[in-house]
């Protein structure tokens, strides 16, 4: 049984926003509805009003331009991206990501927009979306702004929303040429378990240096996070296993694992040791 | 808090339902239409027991609001065999011996279902991301994904 609420399906941004300007503090937007109604049942969450935007066209949009990019709405279900060609073409890591959220029947429902707005710190997609450099569209009556992904984040299950705001989409810029990401994912079992420690990792040939190595984690800190310290070393043109000494205690100072119930907190950090290392050798060896 | 009228197509036939803001899909399915082949158990998107098809897509129809099917298409078990005809999946699923309690088989079903209309050749991979939100108990997950890759083989 859930608790009670309100429910609005409004059919254009406009009326979403000016339901959120009246009923902000008190409501909760709906998408695919795979953590909101979990959350609901185990009222955690309750709200006044809940707003199901999914009717709303222009939120539904998912497309993919050479000069701008990838563009997400805030709708558009995982399935509807897993599925798109340009997606599996030029966002290998997103696809990966997105592949392990939930299962198939989740992704039939769950969105991009939802994984990051439930700012849940074992976010699967947020470490592919942190390294890919995705910004982050957000609209309110007031008027519309965009968010570096890295920023939009604020703590557990916190963002930088507010009240009266809404993800319109969220955008990824084309991929960089020769540039080649993973993420790879411990989990307890395969299908539907959240992720003990997510390590997302991009490399791009870069003509002074060598390469260039981008890197976020998850489930190892109050919010999903980039190492943005422990990916200068990389800058350096050296054997790969001497940058790797070099900015793992780096990477480790970046991340704060703690005990739960997927796992003990040296157990993650090992996990972050292990996996980042076979991450960057299996991109360093396929470029 | 507001009552709804909900407009939806359950198994090919209009249907208008009385609900509740607060109320899912799933009880809208066994409470208000006695469709009780869809099953409820953890009620939280875990098991995929509750799943039906959403316009021909497979969902956990206890993670739905009954007010967001407003206007759509439901399949749920009971709509699958056809004047009394099982369909390859339900023919495959005897065949194979794949169901020892029973309780999974109409999400399972369901879930091959989908799957053959999307892909009618797939792939053994195809079909174990099909059926990996849908909890067996009874570990009979061989002989379900045998059943229906042998229904895919199999003409309607």
């Amino acid at each position: 049984m859930l608790p009670k609420f309100d429910y609005f399906a409004p059919q254009t941004l406009t009326e979403v926003l000016e339901l959120l300007e009246e009923h902000g503090r008190e409501a909760k937007l709906l998408a695919g509805g795979t953590d909101l109604i979990v959350g609901l049942r185990a009222r955690e969450r309750l709200p006044e009003s809940v707003i199901d935007i999914k009717g709303v066209k222009e939120l539904q949009q998912l497309s993919y331009d050479e000069k701008r990019g990838l563009n997400v709405g805030a709708a558009v279900t995982m399935n509807k991206l897993l599925h798109h060609d340009e997606v599996s073409k030029n966002y290998p890591i997103l696809k990966e990501a997105v592949s392990t959220i939930g299962d198939h029947e989740i992704r039939n429902r769950a969105t991009l927009a939802g994984n990051i707005c439930n700012a849940s710190p074992a976010a699967d997609s947020a470490p592919a979306l942190l390294v890919l450099d995705a910004t982050v569209s957000i609209a309110s009556r007031k008027g519309k702004r965009t968010v570096a992904i890295r920023e939009f984040f604020a703590g557990v299950k916190k963002t930088i929303l507010d009240c009266n705001e809404i993800v319109t989409s969220i955008d990824i810029p084309p991929p960089a040429e020769g540039s080649r990401g993973s993420y790879l994912k411990a989990r307890r079992a395969v299908g539907e378990d959240l992720c003990v420690v997510g390590v997302g990792g991009l490399l791009t040939p870069n003509g002074k240096t060598g390469k260039t190595v981008r890197l976020a984690y998850s489930s190892v800190a109050p919010t999903p996070v980039r190492a943005f310290k422990a990916e200068k070393v990389f800058e350096n043109n050296r054997p790969i296993d001497e940058l790797l000494d070099e900015a793992m205690p780096i990477v480790m100072k970046t991340v704060s694992p703690i005990s739960d119930v997927r796992g003990g907190k040296e157990y993650r950090a090992n996990l972050v040791e292990v996996l980042t290392r076979r991450l960057v050798h299996r991109l360093w060896e396929a470029a | 808090m507001a009552k709804h009228m909900i407009k939806l197509t359950v198994n090919g036939t209009d249907r208008a339902i009385e609900t509740e803001s607060n109320k899912t899909l799933l009880w809208a399915l066994r409470h208000k239409l006695g469709l009780t082949g869809t099953k409820s158990a953890c009620e939280r998107g875990d098991c995929g027991l509750c799943t039906v098809l959403l316009d021909g897509v497979p969902v956990k129809s206890c993670l739905i609001l009954a007010a967001e099917a407003d206007g759509h298409s439901i399949v749920t078990i009971e709509g699958i065999a056809k004047d009394g005809v099982l369909s390859p999946v339900q023919r495959e699923f005897i065949e194979h011996g794949a169901l020892q309690c029973g309780f999974c088989t109409p999400a399972v079903v369901l879930a091959g279902e989908a799957l053959l209309r999307r892909k009618p050749s797939p792939t053994r991979e195809d079909v174990v991301e099909a059926v990996e939100g849908i909890l067996c108990r009874c570990t009979g997950y061989r002989q379900i994904v045998d059943a229906v890759l042998d229904a895919s083989k199999m003409k309607p």
